[in-house]
Parts: C-alpha cells; sequence; structure tokens
C-alpha cells in the first residue's frame, strides 16, 4: 500500500481515538494518578526520601507495569473496536481497501497516542524524582533513559496485545473487561501459583517484567519485578520469545477476524 | 471469453447467498444498466440488504458471478468499488467526530486525492455550515444527507443506496428525491436503490427489479413493469348503453378483451393506444353515446402487490410440503 495513505488511515485512527474525551481522560488519570500518589505517600511517610532513585523506581513500576497498563488497554481496546462499535467498520470496506489495511493502521495509531501519554507521565515521574530528592541520590541519565524505554516498551506491548484482542473480539466492552481481569487478578494469581512451574513464565507481565531496569540481576537468569512483585527466573531469549509469542498471536487473531467476518 | 457489458453498472448471474439452511439470495440474475435511477423494490426480508452487502464483498457471496462497473467482484474487488458510493441499511458515523472528520476519516482510507472533494461534498448536501458539529448533534435527515456526502467522496459513478428514505419527512424525501434525479440527468451517474417504498421508487427511478424471497420476480423499466412487462392498453369506457356497447366491443377486431367493471366498460386493445379513437368512432358509428374515454394506469403497486402474491400462491404447496 502507498506509504501516503497508510499514514493517512494512521492519521484518521489517531483523531479516532485521541476524540473520544472518555478513553483519554480515563488514559490521563490512569497514567498520571499513580504518579502523583506514589509522591504524595512517600512524602507523608518520610519527606527526606521522597524523591530520588527509590521515588523514581516504584513511580516508573506504577507506569509501566501496574497502572500504565491500564491506560495501554483503554487505548487499545478502543483502536481495536472502535469502527465496529460506532458501525462504521462496513463503510471503510466499501471503500475497497483491503481489510488489514484497515486494521494494520489500528496499531501504530494505538501505540503513538498510547506512548503520548505514557512519557507525559513518565515526565510527571521524572520530575517528582528530582523535585522529592531531599538526601536520596538521583538516577543517572543511562537509568532515565532504560525507564523510559521499559515503561513505552510494556505499555506498548499491551496495547498492541489489546488492539488484537478487541479486533478479535468486536467488542470494547469485552475486551476491556477480561483484558483489565486478567491484568490486574488472573494474570498476578497465577503468577504465585508456584505449583504451576515453568509455564508461569508464559505469562506476558512475566517476560515484561524480565526487562525492568529495577532488577538486582537482568543480565540473564536472575530474578526480576514483574507488575506484583513476583520474581520468576528466564532466559533473555525466553522473555522476548513470549512477549513476541503474545503480539504475534493477538494481531494474526485480530487481522483474521477483521479479514473474515460480515461487516 | 468475458461477455459482460460495459453499459451495465451491476450484473449478477445466479448470484446465491445461505445462512445455514436459509436461502437468502436464490439465484438472481440482476442488470443495471449505466446512467439511471434503478430501483429495488421488496418487502421486508426479500433479500435487499443481502444482495448490496454481498455486492460490496461485506458478505461473501455462497454462489453465482458479480460484476460491478464490468469489475468481477470479488476478484478485482478494489477496483470496483473505487467509484461507489454505498450507504448499506441507515448511516452510521463515529458520532464523538464532526461531520468533516468523519468524512476525512473515510477520505484517508480511499486516498489522498479524496481530500478534495470533502468541502464539495459538504456543500452539495447543504451541510457546510454544520460540518463543525458532533454528528450526534445532527438529526435523522442531516445524517441521511452526511452518508451522501461520505458516497460523494468517491466521485461515484455508482450509488448504493438502501432504504435512503427512511426516517425522512416529506419534505427531506422530496428533497432526496431531487438530489438523486439530478445525480442521473445532470452528471451521468447511476443509482441503485433499495426500497420496500413503492411510491418511492415509482417517482425516482427509471427502471426497476421486484425481488421477493430471495428471487427476482420481475425487472425492466417503471412503466414496462407496472403494464406487466408487456404492451398492454387498456381503457375505461363509458357509454349511454353498456349492454349493446359491451357486444359492440367484443366483437370489434380492435378489441383484445372487454368486460363491465364499476367505472364502465374495461377494453383492452389488441393494438396501441391511437386505435382508441377508431374504438371511439365505431361506437359513436354504431349509435352508442361516449361519454368517457380513459386510459388505464397501472401503478407500480399494483403489479408489486400481483406478483408478490403470486408467490405467495406459488409456495403454498411447496410449504405443505415442506
Amino acid at each position: 500500500m502507498n506509504p501516503a495513505i497508510a499514514m493517512r488511515m494512521m492519521g484518521a485512527d489517531f483523531l479516532k481515538i485521541r476524540k473520544k474525551l472518555g478513553t483519554m481522560i480515563w488514559a490521563l488519570v490512569l497514567a498520571l494518578g499513580p504518579v502523583v500518589l506514589v509522591f504524595l505517600f512517600r512524602e507523608l511517610h518520610n519527606s527526606a526520601t521522597a524523591g530520588g532513585i527509590e521515588g523514581y523506581e516504584d513511580s516508573v513500576t506504577a507506569v509501566a507495569l501496574i497502572i500504565g497498563p491500564i491506560a495501554a488497554i483503554l487505548i487499545g481496546t478502543d483502536a481495536g473496536a472502535i469502527d465496529n462499535s460506532a458501525g462504521v467498520f462496513r463503510d471503510l470496506v466499501v471503500t475497497g481497501r483491503d481489510r488489514l489495511a484497515i486494521f494494520a493502521a489500528r496499531v501504530p495509531a494505538a501505540l503513538a497516542l498510547c506512548w503520548l501519554i505514557i512519557v507525559f507521565a513518565y515526565l510527571v515521574a521524572i520530575l517528582g524524582t528530582f523535585a522529592f530528592a531531599g538526601t536520596n541520590p538521583t538516577p543517572d541519565s543511562s537509568l532515565l533513559l532504560e525507564g523510559l524505554v521499559f515503561s513505552m516498551f510494556s505499555t506498548g506491548v499491551i496495547c498492541v496485545v489489546a488492539v488484537g484482542f478487541a479486533s478479535l473480539t468486536n467488542s470494547r466492552p469485552a475486551a476491556l473487561t477480561v483484558l483489565i481481569m486478567w491484568h490486574l487478578i488472573a494474570s498476578p494469581i497465577l503468577a504465585n501459583i508456584s505449583s504451576l512451574g515453568s509455564p508461569r513464565k508464559l505469562l506476558l507481565s512475566q517476560a515484561i517484567g524480565h526487562f525492568s531496569p529495577f532488577s538486582s540481576d537482568n543480565g540473564g537468569g536472575g530474578g526480576h519485578h514483574d507488575a506484583h512483585g513476583v520474581v520468576l527466573t528466564m532466559s533473555g531469549g525466553t522473555a522476548v520469545a513470549v512477549v513476541l509469542g503474545w503480539i504475534v498471536v493477538f494481531l494474526a487473531l485480530g487481522a483474521w477476524r477483521t479479514r473474515t467476518m460480515d461487516a | 471469453m468475458d461477455s459482460s457489458s460495459p453499459q451495465l453498472a451491476i450484473e449478477t448471474a445466479g448470484l446465491t447467498k445461505r445462512f445455514g439452511e436459509r436461502t437468502a439470495l436464490d439465484g438472481i440474475d440482476l442488470q443495471v444498466p449505466r446512467g439511471c435511477a434503478f430501483g429495488f423494490l421488496g418487502p421486508n426480508g426479500a433479500g435487499k440488504t443481502t444482495i448490496i452487502r454481498t455486492l460490496l464483498g461485506l458478505t461473501p457471496a455462497s454462489a453465482g458471478t458479480m460484476r460491478v462497473l464490468g469489475h468481477p467482484v470479488p476478484a478485482e474487488r478494489a477496483q470496483a468499488l473505487e467509484r461507489v458510493g454505498a450507504i448499506v441499511e441507515e448511516p452510521r458515523f463515529h458520532m464523538h467526530l464532526t461531520g468533516r472528520e468523519n468524512l476525512r476519516v473515510v477520505a484517508a482510507v480511499r486516498g489522498p486525492e479524496t481530500f478534495a472533494r470533502i468541502e464539495p461534498a459538504l456543500a452539495r448536501v447543504g451541510l457546510s455550515e454544520r460540518a463543525e458539529n458532533k454528528v450526534k448533534s445532527y438529526s435523522m435527515g442531516m445524517r441521511q444527507r452526511l452518508g451522501v456526502a461520505r458516497c460523494l467522496l468517491a466521485d461515484p459513478l455508482l450509488l448504493i443506496l438502501d432504504e435512503p428514505t427512511n426516517g425522512l419527512d416529506p419534505a427531506g424525501i422530496q428533497e432526496f428525491r431531487e438530489m438523486i434525479r439530478a445525480m442521473v440527468e445532470h452528471e451521468g451517474r447511476t443509482v441503485f436503490i433499495s426500497s420496500h417504498l413503492l411510491d418511492e421508487v415509482e417517482k425516482t427511478c427509471d427502471a426497476a427489479a421486484i425481488v421477493d424471497r430471495g428471487k427476482i420476480v420481475t425487472q425492466g423499466a417503471i412503466a414496462e413493469l407496472a403494464e406487466g412487462g408487456g404492451a398492454r392498453h387498456e381503457l375505461v369506457v363509458g357509454v349511454d348503453d353498456p349492454e349493446r356497447a359491451l357486444g359492440l366491443l367484443v366483437a370489434s377486431a380492435l378489441v383484445a378483451e372487454a368486460h363491465r367493471a364499476d367505472e364502465g366498460i374495461r377494453v383492452v386493445l389488441a393494438g396501441e393506444l391511437p386505435s382508441a379513437a377508431q374504438l371511439n368512432a365505431e361506437l359513436v358509428r354504431a349509435g352508442v353515446g361516449v361519454t368517457r374515454l380513459e386510459p388505464v394506469r397501472h401503478s407500480l403497486e399494483q403489479r408489486f402487490l400481483a406478483v408478490t402474491s403470486r408467490l405467495d400462491a406459488e409456495l403454498v404447496p411447496e410449504e405443505l410440503k415442506a
């Protein structure tokens, strides 16, 4: 497809989500709220060490692993199901444009919007880190960059999975409910059932957590943080494979449904 | 060998669509000429929307072939739909976007050249001043008009409109009808209108097909359809001596059929309508006073009810067998 058309389509999808006031407000609240709460809580607990490297770690973990992903799910599910919910998918199909192209435009649009919000929340986290540093040491530029990349990576992966899943279900409420329940309840519970053994490595949150810059050993094989503090050991290759697996499977399912369904 | 006609906007052969056990379209052979308003007439549930959805590739056909603007569908679907604008069922939009933004969304999918058509399309349907309002604030009539504007983004050679006057008030219907006629007469576009409103099709369209239970019952020019497909000229004759006049008429070579009716004597001419003057002269020469000689105008509604009720009657034994 012509790159100019692809860009226009992506821009149109971006517009559709950006103009949904409810989604945007909630995504911003969910991305920014935890950052503010982290520093508020730490300030009340001990004003001398509210910020600094510890405040940075807590706030970036909130953005990247706990509540930021909910904002990513909000945006991803909206991008995946917005045309069908509004009943305009058929109007896009009757243009003659390939259905896969219509599906493909949703992914970068959702990512762009998701990252815009996450980067904004991350900048607030940095502001808090330095403003409330007190006597605490502050993160160096390398850790600041790693934190940003990790926040974008984590929320980006979840956002893409959400686009695919919402395109598969064609129902935003259903996709939203299932993914939030999975992220906040099912996934942490499964990660905590040690009797499940190594299959727990297939959990997306565990694989993403492997790349956290706040681990004591992120060179491979060591312990890592996931959203709820569970530590699982896996190699970098396994983590990459699991993350790619989730992305590929859900994008493929979403694309298949978009291509084959009656519009 | 390619047997398609370049004169046809839509051409289907044996088009069949099944939903499980139910056959929604049953071997449809449809020919829609270019440059006319073509009505696709049928009662609710007859298969009107299904054929539109199949033509547009919204749902796959179970059997048969289709051509849209000369291109086989689905093989050349993208080329076929490049110059097609369609409203399927009611026009739907992103309610949280403005009218103009909704057009931008579709223009982005159609291609960069389409953006230049947004403002003219809005102006054409009279929505320029409301284009910055969110669609959720639009009336049904305004949404219909915005739907037409969305179709115009394709600079369409063929417009496919599914029940386009649903929800419009009489003034809106009249306005819509004028717009359709202008598109056909002044711009040479083909407009395919599905409707269950006989009056609407009769007033707007040049030709039509009547569909019922997934089958085309008849198709042709509106006047031909109303007459039953043949050159059948009927008169109502008012006379001072009906008994004698009926005898004369039955015996006349100019008359194919004559019988008494409430309004006078109903006569089916053997030839063309001008022979009515000769018939008048015959009666007068025979000393019968002629008080009325009026051609009978058949409405599409009569024809529609006749063919659909005939289908009902034909189906009864099958249903009983089942």
